[in-house]
């Protein structure tokens, strides 16, 4: 039956304008098929595994994902769950792929190094087949927000990069757009910003009304990234965090009245200090993280049990009930409501829902691949050496 | 056209509710299969943009800045080669647009040629991919032109309903590519059928539906020109934009006059025609390595154009007066494309010099958008000569009817100057250098292009010059004619005599007289590729039952009349079938 549908759209591709959509979905289909057809004997296989290693953050984010993960696909399969932990980054994957054992079977990692990961084939393969539609049938493809199903990684949550104000700075009036980040007449008071140009770029050019669909078109003119580093430049004062925590800290010792920084971080100070802070979702960057295996793991028809369990609608549903980011699927963004233990409604803080999401930056991880260095260059150049010119670009995209 | 042939009733009734239904469905077949080429030729410049390094972005994501320079001198006079060898192979040695089309429909002189379509979509293509400084609506158009003409000869329908599917073609093309199906409907109407009859409508829209829905849930590329809401004007502004208008209309002149003056310039150079375009392509990468915002569309130009303090004023009008003669360059040497999204950009650049102008002198804070959005009709309106059209478009990209309001009152001056000092647009600019005047209305286009050779008959008297009175007036008697052609025997026309005077020879005693020596009174003779117009014209001069007509070789060989009576039938039937076209029902 699989061959018959191969047998069918090859004789048509000379026509392949006409045809390459249906002939994409009968390879797509056949794919589904072959993975359905052989999935069975080697499951039965992984059985004889009884635990499976994954490589993730640590810290809040893997208590829950212990609690609404790693523990219940212990308890419905019998497979114990080992972590360790990691910060980011794809040197060590590559170092064991390469001597061909790697220590770890699955991988919770960014997109953008998944994306880098897979394009040196450190990565499985991974087929849809694995994933479960939505409890209503919606099938997985549609469930999926875009851009979550790649070759050889699957998203499971969105986090984003956003801006935070404290409550109390400006009596009688509140920032709804990103453009206020940078409005210091309305908004008066220091600013704090990563020390990088992703998310800052972004939000200093949505600042002058660009349509986010065009912005990363726009930062690759020299007129683009002028535009975005002179209005990163008129900030004063202005200071530069690096760690993750900074942020949080400067806006509740009042060094900053507006500082960038991760939402969970922010949801964390919120809800658990007590901080006077509230997040500007406007122009929030998202971005992906996603689950995928490392090339030969052991482990890997497990880990393909694992991923399809952790990706069902009820178990993104769980996670993001413990901690602030976004399902990957539409079925689990809708359910989303209240924390287990002190109630909070979480729907308010999650990136993905669609109060908040309304104008939400997808980050271009495939654009920053190939132009991080340069603009780097151009950022460090205009905003952090000061000397000389601050009109940077070289003759380098446009 | 079959010399304005039998005229079909107006079909009415269940059958002809039928047919019509029929027409409509055909409408939204002809959409749909246009707005699938439409959406894959965008796709594909689009995809070529940023593998060929003309894409901002596909030239930022690529880090060696001396292969960059290299491509942007080589990657558009190379496409110029590609396109010059296309062309060749086209009968007319040049792509066809939507001028085109247009005059197919004016004329119901009929199909447009698929193989030369296929050429000339190829050329765009590969001209917008290559950067050359082109518009890919004209492109499209022809597209979906072809694509409508294509399914009525296939269903061997008569030439009201083809230009019926073609307009379906143009609508959904239009539709899918602005996502703007409201433009699309009015694009056709206004400027290819140029006529809001009923009839034409149901198909048309029908096409521009299925071209809109299958841009917006099939196809997820975002629209052209999101606009973030803005500032209202203050009142007076208004009378800005109507001047900024009046001053568009000068600049889209200046546009059009510079692409036909290239036209002709080129045309004298001693350089082979298929070459020319990649000189063109090497010129333009030239000047592009010094300021890249002419390469291609220009997408982000015409963004940051937008933008208060994007530009310097006189970075403006540098970069629009570049643009300007790079687009007159790419086309008037031969890279196939349109005009309109340069014509975009031009007038945006215009309009945002305007605004940056009006800033210095302390207004448009908050409101700079609108005078580049102003810009930016005033100068497209006039060159695609469809003011509505382009209202429309603004309209469906922007969501916004406060900028609506605000190109309305600019495009209020800007078309109805530049239709006096230049024409109605560009398309009816170039064909009246092609002899196809569509200045004075349709009636006059068909009959002008409308052939005498159809109506050529064989029945009347000839009689040969070295015959006498005599003789003459006996034959002549016999043949129920009252005027008789002399053919001499190599077959050539030697005038016209009429009963009445050979009776009056007769009857003056000049029975034995030659008729090559009887006096004649000059008459019109016609060719057979006369138009029908000209014949009227001579019909108004001669009292007589038909007119001679001669082959136009020079040699005066006489084929044969066309008699008054079928010049003014032929007359009444295309009368009858363009207002059965542009009033019919259904």
């Amino acid at each position: 039956m699989v061959l018959a549908e191969h047998g069918q759209s090859a004789p048509r591709r000379h026509r392949w304008w006409l045809v390459s959509i249906s002939t994409q979905w009968a390879l797509l289909l056949a794919l589904a098929l072959s993975a359905t057809l052989f999935a069975a004997p080697v499951l039965a296989e992984g059985e004889q595994r009884r635990e499976l290693v994954v490589l993730s953050w640590g810290g809040a984010y893997e208590r829950a994902q212990q609690r609404a993960l790693f523990e219940p696909f212990t308890e419905a399969t019998g497979i114990a769950v080992r972590v360790e932990e990691y910060d980011g980054g794809i040197e060590e994957l590559r170092e064991a792929v390469t001597q061909g054992n790697a220590p770890w079977d699955l991988l919770d990692m960014t997109r953008s190094s998944a994306r880098a990961a897979c394009a040196e084939g450190l990565l499985e393969p991974l087929s849809t087949s694995i994933l479960s539609p939505a409890p209503d049938g919606t099938s997985v493809g549609r469930d999926f927000l875009e851009g979550s199903l790649g070759r050889c990684w699957f998203t499971h949550s969105i986090f984003a990069t956003v801006v935070a104000y404290r409550r109390d700075a400006f009596p009688g009036r509140r920032p709804t757009r990103i453009a206020d980040l940078f409005d210091q007449q309305r908004f008066p008071g220091p600013r704090a910003l990563q020390r990088t140009p992703a998310a800052n770029m972004e939000w200093a050019l949505l600042s002058y009304g660009v349509p986010r669909q065009e912005l990363y078109r726009l930062l690759s003119t020299r007129r683009g990234l002028a535009l975005a580093l002179a209005r990163i430049d008129d900030i004063d004062p202005l200071h530069w965090w690096v760690e993750g925590e900074e942020p949080v800290s400067m806006l509740a010792a009042n060094q900053v009245v507006m500082a960038s920084g991760y939402n969970g971080r922010f949801f964390t100070a919120m809800v658990e200090q007590n901080l006077p802070i509230e997040i500007l979702w406007d122009g929030q960057i998202q971005e992906h993280e996603v689950w995928a295996i490392p090339r030969h793991a052991e482990g890997a028809e497990v880990a393909r049990q694992f991923i399809g369990f952790a990706t069902t609608t009820d178990r993104q549903t769980a996670l993001a009930n413990l901690i602030p980011y976004g399902p990957s699927r539409h079925s689990a963004i809708l359910q989303v409501s209240t924390h287990p233990d002190h109630g909070v409604d979480m729907r308010l803080h999650i990136p993905t829902h669609p109060l908040n999401a309304e104008r939400a930056v997808r980050l271009d991880d495939d654009w920053y691949a190939s132009t991080y260095r340069r603009v780097g260059d151009y950022f460090r150049a205009a905003l952090l050496e000061k000397e000389g010119s601050s009109v940077p670009p070289q003759r380098g995209g446009e | 056209m079959d010399a304005g042939g039998t005229t079909r009733g107006e079909s009415r009734g269940v059958a002809g509710m039928l047919r019509f239904l029929g027409l409509v469905m055909l409408g939204g077949v002809i959409g749909g299969l246009a707005a699938g080429l439409a959406a894959g030729f965008v796709s594909l410049v689009l995809w070529l943009n940023d593998v060929l390094l003309i894409s901002a972005r596909g030239r930022m994501m690529f880090a060696n800045a001396e292969i960059l320079a290299l491509a942007t001198l080589l990657v558009p006079a190379l496409g110029g080669l590609v396109v010059g060898q296309l062309h060749r192979a086209i009968r007319e040695q040049r792509p066809h647009g939507p001028a085109d089309a247009i005059a197919a429909v004016q004329t119901r002189r009929g199909r447009l040629p698929f193989r030369a379509g296929a050429l000339s979509a190829l050329s765009g293509l590969v001209s917008l991919g290559c950067g050359a400084s082109v518009g890919q609506y004209g492109p499209l158009v022809h597209i979906g032109a072809t694509v409508g003409s294509l399914g009525a000869r296939l269903l061997r329908l008569g030439r009201s309903d083809d230009n019926v599917t073609i307009a379906c073609g143009v609508a959904a093309v239009i539709a899918t590519a602005f996502h703007a199906p409201l433009a699309g409907i009015v694009f056709a109407h206004e400027v290819v059928l140029r006529h809001y009859a009923l009839r034409a409508f149901a198909p048309v829209a029908a096409a521009a539906i299925v071209g809109h829905v299958i841009s917006t849930n099939v196809l997820s590329w975002g629209a052209l020109f999101h606009v973030a809401e803005t500032a209202l004007p203050r009142p007076w502004e208004f009378g800005i934009f109507v001047i900024i208008g009046a001053l568009g209309a000068l600049v889209a002149g200046g546009y059009m006059h510079a692409i036909l003056a290239v036209g002709r310039c080129s045309a004298r150079l001693s350089l082979r025609p298929s070459l020319r375009p990649a000189v063109a392509g090497l010129g333009l990468g030239l000047v592009a390595l010094w300021v890249p915002d002419i390469l291609g569309m220009g997408r982000e130009t015409l963004r940051f154009a937008t933008i208060s303090g994007a530009f310097g004023g006189i970075e403006l009008a540098v970069v629009m007066l570049l643009k300007i003669a790079a687009t007159a360059l790419c086309l008037g040497m031969g890279f196939g494309g349109g005009v309109f999204s340069p014509a975009l950009l031009i007038g945006t650049l215009f309009g945002a010099l305007c605004g940056t102008l009006a800033g210095n002198l302390g207004f448009a804070e908050d409101t700079f958008i609108f005078y580049a959005v102003c810009g930016m009709v005033a100068v497209t309106a006039p060159v695609i000569g469809a003011p509505l059209s382009t209202l429309l478009i603004i309209f469906e990209l922007t969501g916004s009817y406060v900028l609506t309001t605000a190109a309305l009152a600019s495009v209020t001056l800007a078309s109805p100057i530049a239709a006096q000092l230049f024409g109605r647009s560009l398309f009816d600019i170039q064909l009246a250098s092609r002899g196809l005047d569509l200045s004075a209305g349709r009636n006059l286009a068909v009959m002008k292009s409308a052939r005498l050779k159809s109506l050529l008959s064989q029945d009347c008297a000839t009689l040969s010059p070295s015959l006498s009175v005599g003789a003459a007036v006996e034959e002549l008697g016999g043949s129920g004619h009252a005027e008789a052609h002399l053919v001499d025997a190599q077959q050539r026309y030697r005038g016209t005599v009429t009963l009445a005077q050979l009776e009056t020879m007769r009857r003056k005693g000049q029975s034995g007289s030659s008729l090559k020596d009887c006096p004649r009174i000059p008459r019109p003779v016609l060719c057979p590729d006369t138009s029908v117009w000209t014949a009227m014209q001579h019909m108004q001069e001669v009292s007589g039952e038909a007119l001679a007509v001669v082959d136009d070789k020079g040699t005066d060989t006489f084929l044969g009349v066309v008699h008054e009576t079928s010049i003014a039938r032929a007359f009444l039937n295309y009368s009858e079938e363009l207002r059965q076209e542009e009033h019919g029902v259904g």
